[in-house]
């Protein structure tokens, strides 16, 4: 438990990571380095992007499934680890 | 006719007669005998036989009614009449019911979901018994949510349905944070992080790890331009390409500041695994050791981290059980580690209860393959340790023990060996350094003699390394300033380098050019390339200031190096524009070797003879540079 605590804070403290969240399935954030809007945002918007990359997936292979989503944009970069049990959600800024 | 009140019901008073216990105890005879019979209905037959008394005059009374009922229509004996029935007063009557709830529900089916439905049966419809369920039974699909809904209503009323939902969004509330805890104990959780931190770490070390992989570096396009950076690119891109080595990046943690780096290792499966022993040197008290085990893949933390007893002095990885670590320390003992297990005590072998163990610091250790075992296919690996009390062992794991297999001791108590390296292709023959300077060559097979030695060195031998490329060339380096080149069956040195006046700490042969070669003394890095030149070394790169540069290492397969100093740091420079010529063989050195022995040989005896004596360091390199310019004249 201390060693994902550590590890959770290593990655707060890396270069560019503007925030942590982890959102639980029915897309309620039970965890966030951001401030509420921000999260609350993320986490809905999100939520329906991996159900449908998750669909999209699965769609072409059922036995396939979706394990990580990097979106890539002009100013930062969305990184998401989804699971049946929750997501996680790490934006960070690389040119920083 | 009485009117009924069906709605109003009169209430008899009954008088119960009290059930005495005699009277239940009583014996009562019952009679059952048939009634006589009860008429409840009798409808004669209006059927006559033909062949009964009075059939004749029923027949002519037939026959005269048929005939009346024909001349009916114009007798004036028979008047048609009609009859009207009274309708009773009617009453309404009002029942009220409740309503019937319509709720539309749709859903899109997509191929994984009838997938789902026909794999995995078990999922359940969800109910909110109890917290523990509230994860994981609510994740329907949406054709068993359909259904849910469905069947939510045939059983419950609107308002209950309603209800229902009121509770549900309450009991989540409650649960998020047992959610998160239970989310932060599960391992899934713990690999997504690690995928994530790498991730992460990636898109920071981009340029670096690329640059490393022998890709090439792609700047970002959305990056924001510096103003500064533009003038440099053009410095580099003008000014002649002379060999460097650029820094890339440094394996540091808070853990491992601090101590210094002694040993170094590559896993032999994976090349992207660095192992490093740390250890405090020089002061008294015995600190413990640490063995990280970095990945390439994050450059920031150590994959696993590893708690010696006492500091760590070498380290090396098995070829046949790639994840098994050998470690040496400072106390004589030997540990072997499984690394993939992520557990702290993940030592399953050590050689402390062992009754042979070494007393001394163990300076060096190796697996090498040398027998073929019973079934004759695999080889046996075997862990071979040279330590400072003056005895090469060779130990031999069975059981889960480590069990010392034969003791080659070549070296007595006097003389503490502090290096060893076997043959590249013979692995029965192998190197070792002492403390006095010499080396001997050893056999396996022959633990009582040495089969040469060689003398050149006056101070402690740090390392000694074959060639990997060049059969029987190997170099040596030592406290006394020098690295000397050694070819298998000459006594004397064939060359010998010196360039600052500190001792050389380390030496490794790069395993992609069979001319270059590496050093590390204290205060810096140095790159040699014997196509080049024999005097100076091609690349110079001085250490940061205050730090002490240790140990060093060759990646394999790209052309990067990695320095360990005693701060702790591996620094990880890759070489540039190193333009080595033929690389196959050191044929070009070869001769110059030759031809530089048989000078050697047919000089004067007195400068042979000072040539070997202490403190004559600066005088073998005026000897180097005349033969040099000699050879070049040629």
């Amino acid at each position: 438990m201390a060693e994902v605590e550590e590890t959770l804070k290593r990655i707060q403290s890396q270069n560019g990571v503007q925030g942590i969240i982890i959102v639980n399935t029915e897309g309620i954030p039970i965890k966030t380095t951001l401030d509420n809007a921000s999260t609350v945002q993320y986490a809905g918007l999100i939520h329906q992007l991996v159900m449908k990359a998750r669909s999209t997936v699965r769609d072409i292979d059922p036995q396939n499934d979706l394990t990580f989503l990097r979106v890539r944009s002009k100013k930062n970069e969305i990184m998401i680890a989804p699971d049946k049990d929750y997501f996680l959600i790490v934006i960070q800024n690389p040119s920083d | 006719m009485p009117v009924n009140f069906p709605d109003v019901q009169g209430k008899r008073d009954t008088v119960k007669e009290q059930v005495t216990e005699d009277m239940l105890k009583e014996v009562i005879d019952l009679y059952i005998s048939e009634t006589d019979s009860i008429s409840l209905l009798d409808i004669p037959s209006t059927f006559v036989s033909v062949d009964a008394d009075d059939a004749e005059p029923i027949m002519e009374r037939n026959n005269q009614y048929a005939e009346a009922c024909r001349s009916r229509m114009d007798n004036d004996k028979y008047v048609d009449q009609s009859v009207q029935t009274l309708n009773g007063a009617t009453k309404n009557k009002q029942v009220q019911s409740d309503s019937i709830v319509m709720v539309d529900k749709a859903t899109t089916v997509t191929s994984w979901d009838v997938y789902d439905s026909l794999i995995s049966p078990d999922v359940s419809v969800g109910s909110t018994d109890s917290t523990g369920n509230n994860a994981s039974g609510w994740v329907l699909s949406p054709v068993m949510s359909l259904l849910a809904c469905i069947i939510l209503l045939c059983f419950s009323s609107a308002s209950a349905a309603s209800s229902l939902k009121e509770v549900e969004a309450l009991g989540n509330s409650l649960n998020a944070e047992s959610d998160l805890q239970l989310i932060m104990l599960s391992e899934k959780f713990q690999h997504c992080l690690l995928v994530m931190e790498r991730s992460i770490l990636g898109n920071i070390f981009q340029p670096q790890l690329a640059a490393y992989r022998q890709l090439p570096v792609i700047e970002d396009p959305e990056s924001p331009v510096k103003p500064g950076m533009g003038e440099q690119r053009e410095e580099d891109a003008e000014s002649p390409r002379s060999p460097a080595v650029v820094r890339l990046w440094a394996f540091s943690c808070e853990l491992s500041r601090g101590s210094s780096v002694s040993s170094m290792a590559w896993n032999k499966k994976n090349p992207d695994l660095l192992a490093v022993g740390y250890g405090e040197f020089g002061s008294s008290n015995q600190k413990p050791g640490l063995v990280c085990c970095w990945s390439l893949k994050n450059p920031t933390w150590p994959e696993r981290v590893i708690r010696c007893d006492s500091a760590v002095t070498s380290l090396d990885f098995s070829s046949n059980n790639p994840s098994q670590l050998a470690v040496g320390m400072q106390d004589g003992s030997i540990a072997i580690y499984n690394v993939k297990s992520r557990d702290n005590k993940a030592c399953f072998i050590s050689s402390s209860g062992c009754p042979n163990r070494h007393l001394d610091p163990v300076w060096q250790l190796r697996w090498t393959q040398q027998e073929l075992s019973l079934t004759g296919e695999e080889k046996v690996e075997s862990l071979f340790s040279v330590a400072a009390d003056g005895r090469i062992s060779k130990w031999f794991v069975s059981n889960n023990d480590l069990m010392k297999l034969k003791k080659k001791s070549v070296l007595s108590a006097l003389t503490p060996g502090l290096c060893f390296d076997f043959h590249p292709t013979d692995a029965s023959v192998y190197l070792v350094g002492t403390w006095e300077g010499l080396i001997h060559k050893c056999s396996c097979s022959n633990s009582q003699q040495f089969l040469e030695t060689f003398k050149k060195h006056f101070c402690p031998v740090n390392h000694v390394t074959w060639s990997p490329l060049s059969p029987d060339v190997f170099l040596s380096c030592s406290a006394d300033w020098t690295i000397q080149l050694w070819k298998q069956d000459h006594h004397k040195p064939v060359l010998g380098f010196t360039s600052t006046q500190r001792t050389v700490c380390d030496i490794k042969w790069s395993p992609k050019w069979a001319t270059v070669f590496g050093a590390v003394n204290e205060g810096q890095l140095e790159i040699w390339d014997l196509n080049s030149s024999i005097l100076d070394p091609v690349i110079v790169q001085p250490a940061a200031a205050g730090v002490k540069m240790n140990s060093l290492l060759f990646a394999p397969q790209t052309d990067c190096v990695l320095v360990g100093d005693s701060d702790g740091q591996v620094t990880v420079y890759q070489l540039r524009n190193l333009c080595v010529g033929d690389s196959s063989q050191v044929t070009l050195k070869g001769k110059v070797a030759f031809s530089m022995q048989r000078l050697l040989l047919a000089w004067p005896v007195e400068a042979k003879c000072s040539g070997c004596q202490l403190g004559t360091a600066g005088k073998i390199n005026e000897w180097i540079n005349e033969l040099c310019k000699y050879i070049k004249n040629k």
